[in-house]
């Protein structure tokens, strides 16, 4: 019993002294290499995109290192789980600064985890680059350390609310999961339709995204007679969703967000309860030079607007890094709208953006998720946004604007 | 790298506070609780509410949260009082979960999931990130001595001893005329109170909070912390806490020095080892890292 007990005693202090000596070997290790965080969400809710937003940001910073890095200085990622989870976000972050010393973090998913984790980059003084949408994010004390890609929600819906005022929506049912989006959503929605003739938000239901029946609001949506219903949702609730509304016999405009409705919606719900359903999302510039690099060095897959963001998270903070010649937290925050915006040559990947930078040109990147311009909050300015329409198990192209 | 060991130690405090709290409830009377993290979100939520909205003091809010909490426990004592094992269980998880989704709903009072930012810390703002940090080390581990002291007095105690009655056979223990229920409600308010203010501090600590921070996760880690330092030790509970903070960690240390890792795989990795961690110690040491010992086992 008692060797036991010493056994295991000897166990644990040989655990923590292993650690102690992974922990040292880690800070003696640092020398001349720029160092990156990446936080992507690798498990939990977020697990779907956090590896290809990854990829993503790996391979740009394989390209540049290929390109002689910043000014001779090569590039390292160091990349932490941020389980979706804004406590195990915080200590990955935590340990990418304080461990790592990563001169900038990127790739936060949730809006929570990017509210986290945002204070710990402000107080050290490194930006953060984020594809989280909600609003309350770039409206936090930041000093202009944070980047966010994504447009936020407000733009989101008002550009949504657009689409189907011109498309002769005048009755709109809005249906949302509880979210951060979701009275935002509302609020810019009613704005919308009260500046149309005869338009009007005709109900709104939030509910919670675990539920698996919706009788209730289907009913509540037949009974208004809206011509338009928004689920404003995610996948699981939105596929539910979409059968009760057809069993109901709803016959009006179906408008989702596009990551409530994929491939994988196609293989559960038949075609005819598919059909008709309208998406939309921010769109990655498929046809810019950027996004078709990207697609080929994914394997000419699909890419998400995820991956575009971090790509461009990436090429972001080392052409600013690049064009400082310094590669600190304050250096690339302050040179992010050099390199971004601007009469600047136009360049559309991190390999022509140094070159032109080492030739003392001045650059404007522009992204595979977009321009890539930020205003003064660092919220992103002029995204196209993507309409398609579910035909047969397909999503076929409405509009790109 | 120092602040950075700093902050993990605080976290380690953290949850030795839970673990404490969680000891008492469940190492001494024996009531299986998987609601911990909702009492650590209503002490959060409670101190961060009182001191962001009502401009209340910083320890007048932490007490606060620790009162909100014990009497949520309390309540909840009261609504368990016929349960008992996995029964208990399921309802105590339940109210965790009942916790986290009023928070996201009642936005006139939570802001919903969007969560609470700028809640104060102590000298935040005045000292540089790094005394912050070591400011506050102090604070949660004092916090830990205080109500390590506090338990283990509680435990060696008439009152603990009853306790320990209860968790053995509450039909002796209300036959020897113990009233069970309010022993009950005792020990789940003074447990439910630890947690609470473990939740305040680590709200004014974060400076955010969030119902997405407030996932059954963490009850998994505080069990596993109370599990590996050995139920009803007090001493195991802060040993365990700092076992659990080290293996979330050092993990992450291990699975970068293996070569061939990607980032991926480590993330899984790390995950399957604290998994397997907790499936060994059940099989192979079920009573912890440090055993509970009581007077009459010690003297056979």
């Amino acid at each position: 019993m008692t060797e036991t007990r010493i056994g295991r005693r000897a166990a644990l202090w040989g655990a923590a002294g292993l650690t102690t000596f992974a922990i040292g070997g880690k800070a003696f290790g640092q020398g001349a290499p720029v160092v990156f965080g990446a936080l992507p969400p690798l498990t939990g809710a977020g697990g779907p995109y956090g590896p290809a937003m990854l990829r993503a940001i790996q391979q740009v910073v394989e390209e540049a290192n290929a390109a002689g890095g910043i000014r001779g200085r090569q590039i390292r990622v160091v990349a932490e789980d941020d389980q979706t989870n804004p406590d195990a976000g915080v200590r990955g972050a935590r340990k990418l600064i304080d461990v790592d010393r990563v001169s900038a973090l990127m790739g936060t998913w949730a809006s929570s985890v990017t509210t986290a984790v945002a204070p710990l980059c402000w107080e050290n003084r490194i930006p953060l680059f984020t594809v989280s949408g909600a609003d309350s994010i770039t409206l936090l004390p930041h000093q202009g350390f944070i980047f966010r890609t994504q447009p936020n929600s407000r733009l989101q819906i008002a550009t949504g609310a657009d689409f189907l005022i011109r498309q002769g929506a005048r009755r709109i049912f809005h249906l949302a999961a509880q979210s951060p989006f979701a009275q935002s959503s509302q609020d810019t929605l009613v704005e919308k339709m009260r500046g149309v003739q005869g338009g009007a938000v005709t109900g709104y239901i939030v509910y919670e995204r675990d539920k698996t029946a919706f009788r209730s609001e289907v009913d509540q949506i037949m009974r208004s007679r809206s011509d338009t219903v928004f689920l404003n949702g995610y996948l699981p609730d939105v596929t539910i969703l979409l059968r009760e509304l057809f069993r109901a016999g709803f016959d009006g405009r179906r408008f989702t967000p596009a990551y409530a409705v994929n491939q994988s919606t196609f293989q559960t719900l038949p075609n005819d309860v598919t059909n008709g359903v309208i998406t939309w999302q921010p769109s990655p510039d498929v046809d810019s030079g950027a996004f078709r690099r990207l697609q080929t060095r994914f394997g000419n897959v699909e890419v998400d607007p995820y991956s575009a963001q971090t790509n461009d998270h990436a090429t972001l903070a080392i052409l600013a890094a690049a064009a400082a010649g310094d590669a600190g937290g304050v250096a690339i925050r302050d040179n992010v709208r050099r390199i971004s915006a601007g009469d600047g040559e136009r360049v559309d990947n991190v390999t022509d953006g140094l070159r032109a930078l080492a030739a003392g040109r001045a650059i404007n990147f522009e992204g595979a998720s977009g321009p890539v311009d930020f205003d003064e909050r660092g919220d992103i300015r002029g995204t196209k946004f993507r309409y398609e329409r579910a035909n047969n198990g397909r999503f076929e192209l409405m509009e790109l604007r | 790298m120092e602040s950075y060991l700093v902050a993990m130690l605080v976290f380690a405090g953290l949850y030795a506070l839970m673990a404490l709290g969680l000891n008492v409830i469940w190492g001494l009377a024996g009531m299986v609780n998987l609601g911990l993290v909702g009492f650590f979100a209503v002490g959060a939520y409670a101190s961060a509410l009182l001191t962001t909205k009502q401009f209340w003091p910083m320890p007048l809010g932490w007490a606060a949260g620790a009162a909100v909490a014990a009497a949520a426990g309390a309540v909840m004592a009261v609504i368990v009082a016929r349960l008992r094992g996995d029964y208990l269980a399921i309802v105590t998880l339940g109210f965790a979960e009942v916790i986290r989704l009023v928070a996201s709903n009642e936005i006139w009072l939570t802001n919903g999931t969007d969560g609470i930012s700028g809640i104060p810390g102590p000298w935040r703002g005045a000292v540089t990130p790094q005394q912050f940090n070591l400011i506050f080390l102090g604070i949660v581990w004092a916090a830990v001595a205080l109500a390590f002291l506090l338990c283990a007095r509680v435990s060696h105690s008439p009152f603990g001893r009853v306790l320990r009655a209860v968790r053995e056979d509450q039909d002796v223990a209300a036959v020897a005329g113990k009233p069970v229920l309010w022993f009950k409600v005792r020990a789940f308010c003074l447990g439910a109170a630890v947690v609470g203010f473990a939740g305040a501090l680590y709200a004014h600590y974060n400076a955010y909070i969030a119902p997405d921070g407030f996932a059954p996760l963490l009850t998994i880690y505080i069990v596993l912390a109370l599990t590996a330092g050995g139920v009803g030790a007090m001493r195991g509970a802060i040993i365990g806490a700092l076992v659990v903070v080290l293996l979330l960690e050092g993990t992450r240390f291990l699975a970068q020095a293996i070569p061939g890792v990607t980032p991926v795989q480590k993330a899984a990795l790390r995950e399957s080892i604290i998994a397997l961690s907790l499936i060994l110690l059940l099989r192979f040491r079920p009573q912890g890292l440090i055993p509970e010992r009581t007077r009459t086992k010690a003297r056979p």
